[in-house]
C-alpha cells in the first residue's frame, strides 16, 4: 500500500478541504486568523459561503463551532493543535464532547512538526483528547489518510479531533491501495522478534527506522495505529502478543499517548511483552528545524534503528 | 397601555406567579437555586410564553440557550407551566440518581447545551445564529447568561464576533443580578458599564428592569427592529425579586439549601400573589 516514490504535496489541505467542501455544502472550514499557515485558501477564496473566520480566538473558535454544528452544520475547526487543545480545552470537552452533533477540530503542526518551541508545540493533544469520553482521536501518518480520515470524520457523532498535516512531509501511501477505516491498524511490515507500533506522523519515522534495519537484516514488524480513540484493543494485543519486545514511536509526549495506550492494552491482558516507549521523553523538545530536533530528541532514522535494535540487548 | 395589552401583561405576571411557584416548589425539596428561579420568573414568562413562537409539535420555533447552567431552575418552573416536564418528576432536582440536572447536559428538553462550565452559552448561540441565518431560516435566538459569566474571556469573543457578523437575529438576556457566587459582583470584580461595553463590542443594548414585565415585552419588540447588530437586554435584578420575604430573609444566597430558607412563608406570600392576580 505504500506508493514507490515518495511525493511531497505543497498545500495538501488546500485541496483536501476543497475538495470536502465541493461535495459536501453542509460542511463549514472554520479558522482562527490561521487560514494561511493550516493551507486553507481555495475554500476561503472560491468558496467564501463555507469559510468562518472568529479571529485570533479559539475558545470562540471551538465554542461558535459548536453551535454551528447546532444548527445542523459540520463544522472543521482548524488552528494549530496548542491552541486547539490548550486554550480550548474545556470548550472541546464540554461544547463539543458531550452532545451527538459532529464537530471537527484539526489541530495543526502536532508535537515537534513545529519550529517554534514549548508554546508552539502540542506534544500532549492525544493523551488530553483521548481522556475525554466517547471521543474520536485519529492520527494520520500522511497526505493520503489524512484525507480519508477526514473523509470518514463528517459522518463520525461528537468529537472528532485529527492531528493535521501542511505537506512538509511525504505522501506515503498509495490512495489507490489503502483506504481509511475507523480503528484499523495497519502492518506495514511484517516480521518477529520486535515489534514496532506508531502512529501519525511518527509511523514516517519508524519506516525510515525500518529500512534500516531491513538492510541490517535485523527481523521485526511495524504496525500503524491512525485511531487512537476509539482504540483497536484486540489488533493491537494480537500484534504486541506475537513479539518478545515492542518499541512505540510517537511525535508526542511518551506520557499519555501511543506508548501509554499501548501499555494500558497490553497491561489489561497481563504478562506481555515488555514495552520501550519513544517520543518526546516528558521533556521541553528544542526548536528549530524538523531534522535537528528529531536529532536532538534521538528520533532521526539511526538513532531511532539502533534503539529498536537495542532493546534485544 | 391599551386594553389589549394589559390583558397580556396581565396573564404573563399570572405566569410568572406560577413560575415562582414551581420554583419554590422544586427547590424546597432538597434546594437549589431559588433566588435566582424567582428572580428570572418575569423574563421566563415573556420569553417562552409570549416571545419565542411555538412550532406545530408543542415546542418552540426559535431557539433558546442556556448558558448560565446553575439557572436552569427558571427553565424547569417555565416548562412546568408549559406542560411539558411535569411537576412530579422536576421534584426529583438535586436527588441522587435524577435526570434533573442542577446545570443540565446538552440534549435535556429544553436545554440546547451543556451549560455548567461557565461563560460557553453566548458563542454557542452566536454559532447557532449564524447557522440559522446561514440557512435562510427566520429561526431567531436568545441567549440568557449571568453577569458573574461577563468576568469570563470567551464572552467577550463571542460579542466581538456577534457584532462582527451582526447577528441581528440574536438576543443576549443578562440576568445583572450583581451576585456571584461569593458576593455581590461590584466586590468581586465590577462589571459595569455593561450596555455601553457590548454596544463597543458592535451590539445594540439596553438596560432593562428585569422585573417589570412591559419593560421586558418592549425590548424584545425593539429588537426585533434594530437591523445589523445582535441585542442585548441587561436586565438588572435582585435574587428572589417577586417574593418580598424571601428577598429580605436570603438577599444574597447564590444557592438556597433545603433547610435554610422558610419555604412555607415564601410559598404562602406567592399563592396570595396568585389569588389576586387570578381574580
Ligand atoms: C468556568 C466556571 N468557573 C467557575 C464556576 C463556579 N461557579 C459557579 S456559579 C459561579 C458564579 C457565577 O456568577 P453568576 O452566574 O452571576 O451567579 P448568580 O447570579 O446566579 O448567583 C461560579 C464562580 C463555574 N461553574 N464555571
Ligand atoms: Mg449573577
Amino acid at each position: 500500500m505504500l506508493l514507490a516514490e515518495r511525493i511531497i504535496d505543497g498545500a495538501p489541505f488546500d485541496e483536501i478541504s476543497f475538495d470536502l467542501c465541493s461535495r459536501r455544502p453542509d460542511v463549514i472550514m472554520m479558522s482562527a486568523d490561521l487560514s494561511k499557515y493550516t493551507q486553507l485558501n481555495r475554500v476561503k477564496k472560491e468558496l467564501p459561503d463555507q469559510h468562518l473566520d472568529v479571529g485570533m480566538a479559539e475558545q470562540n473558535l471551538i465554542s461558535v463551532a459548536a453551535g454551528v454544528a447546532k444548527a445542523g452544520y459540520v463544522p472543521v475547526a482548524t488552528t494549530f493543535a496548542c491552541y486547539a487543545t490548550r486554550r480550548a480545552y474545556d470548550q472541546m470537552m464540554i461544547c463539543m464532547g458531550t452532545g451527538p452533533k459532529t464537530s471537527i477540530v484539526i489541530g495543526f503542526t502536532p508535537g515537534i512538526a513545529n519550529p517554534a518551541r514549548i508554546h508552539h508545540q502540542a506534544a500532549e493533544d492525544l493523551g488530553m483528547i483521548r481522556a475525554i469520553p466517547n471521543t474520536t482521536v485519529i492520527d494520520p501518518m500522511d497526505v493520503t489518510e489524512f484525507k480519508q480520515a477526514l473523509d470518514v470524520a463528517v459522518d463520525l457523532p461528537g468529537l472528532v479531533y485529527l492531528r493535521g498535516h501542511r505537506g512538509d512531509t511525504p505522501r506515503l501511501l498509495d490512495p489507490e491501495r489503502y483506504t481509511f477505516e475507523l480503528g484499523k491498524t495497519c502492518t506495514l511490515r511484517e516480521g518477529a522478534n520486535v515489534g514496532v507500533v506508531a502512529t501519525g506522523h511518527a509511523t514516517q519515522w519508524a519506516l525510515e527506522a525500518s529500512e534500516i534495519l531491513q538492510k541490517d537484516g535485523f527481523d521485526h514488524s511495524l504496525l500503524h495505529v491512525p485511531t487512537i480513540k476509539p482504540v483497536n484493543e484486540s489488533e493491537i494485543v494480537e500484534f504486541c502478543f506475537a513479539h518478545d519486545q515492542i518499541v512505540t514511536v510517537e511525535n508526542h509526549n511518551i506520557v499519555t499517548g501511543l506508548g501509554s495506550l499501548v501499555t494500558e492494552v497490553v497491561a489489561n491482558v497481563g504478562r506481555g511483552p515488555r514495552i520501550t516507549r519513544l517520543g518526546i521523553p516528558d521533556v521541553w523538545a528544542p526548536g528549530g528545524t524538523l531534522a535537528h530536533i528529531r536529532k536532538e530528541l534521538a528520533l532521526d532514522a539511526d538513532a531511532l534503528a539502533s534503539k529498536i535494535r537495542g532493546v534485544c540487548q | 397601555m391599551t386594553g389589549e395589552q394589559s390583558k397580556r401583561v396581565r396573564a404573563l405576571e399570572l405566569i410568572a406567579a406560577k413560575i415562582r411557584r414551581n420554583v419554590l416548589d422544586i427547590c424546597m425539596q432538597r434546594g437549589g437555586y431559588a433566588g435566582q428561579g424567582v428572580a428570572l420568573a418575569d423574563i421566563a414568562a415573556c420569553l417562552y410564553f409570549d416571545e419565542m413562537r411555538s412550532d406545530d409539535k408543542g415546542w418552540f420555533h426559535d431557539r433558546f440557550v442556556l448558558s448560565n447552567g446553575h439557572d436552569a431552575i427558571m427553565t424547569y418552573g417555565a416548562l412546568a407551566e408549559h406542560g411539558s416536564y411535569s411537576l412530579e418528576e422536576l421534584r426529583s432536582y438535586n436527588e441522587d440518581g435524577t435526570k434533573i440536572d442542577q446545570s443540565p447536559i446538552e440534549g435535556q428538553l429544553g436545554f440546547e447545551i451543556t451549560a455548567g462550565s461557565l461563560g460557553q452559552g453566548p458563542s454557542q448561540a452566536a454559532g447557532i445564529a449564524w447557522g440559522e441565518r446561514h440557512q435562510g431560516s427566520d429561526k431567531r435566538v436568545y441567549c440568557l447568561f449571568s453577569d458573574g459569566e461577563l468576568q469570563e474571556g470567551n464572552v467577550w469573543e463571542a460579542a466581538m464576533f456577534a457584532g462582527h457578523q451582526k447577528l441581528s437575529n440574536m438576543v443576549y438576556i443578562i440576568d445583572n443580578n450583581d451576585m456571584q457566587a461569593t458576593g455581590s459582583t461590584t466586590d468581586v470584580l465590577g462589571v459595569e458599564p455593561v450596555p455601553e461595553k457590548f454596544e463597543a463590542f458592535g451590539c445594540a443594548a439596553r438596560r432593562v428592569n428585569g422585573n417589570d414585565i412591559p419593560e421586558i415585552l418592549d425590548a424584545f419588540a425593539e429588537a426585533k427592529h434594530i437591523k445589523d447588530k445582535p441585542y442585548v437586554m441587561v436586565c438588572d435584578t435582585r435574587l428572589f425579586a417577586g417574593i418580598d420575604c424571601l428577598q429580605e430573609a436570603l438577599p444574597t444566597a447564590h444557592y438556597v439549601a433545603a433547610h435554610s430558607a422558610d419555604w412555607q412563608a415564601g410559598l404562602s406570600e406567592i399563592n396570595t400573589t396568585l389569588a389576586a392576580l387570578a381574580d
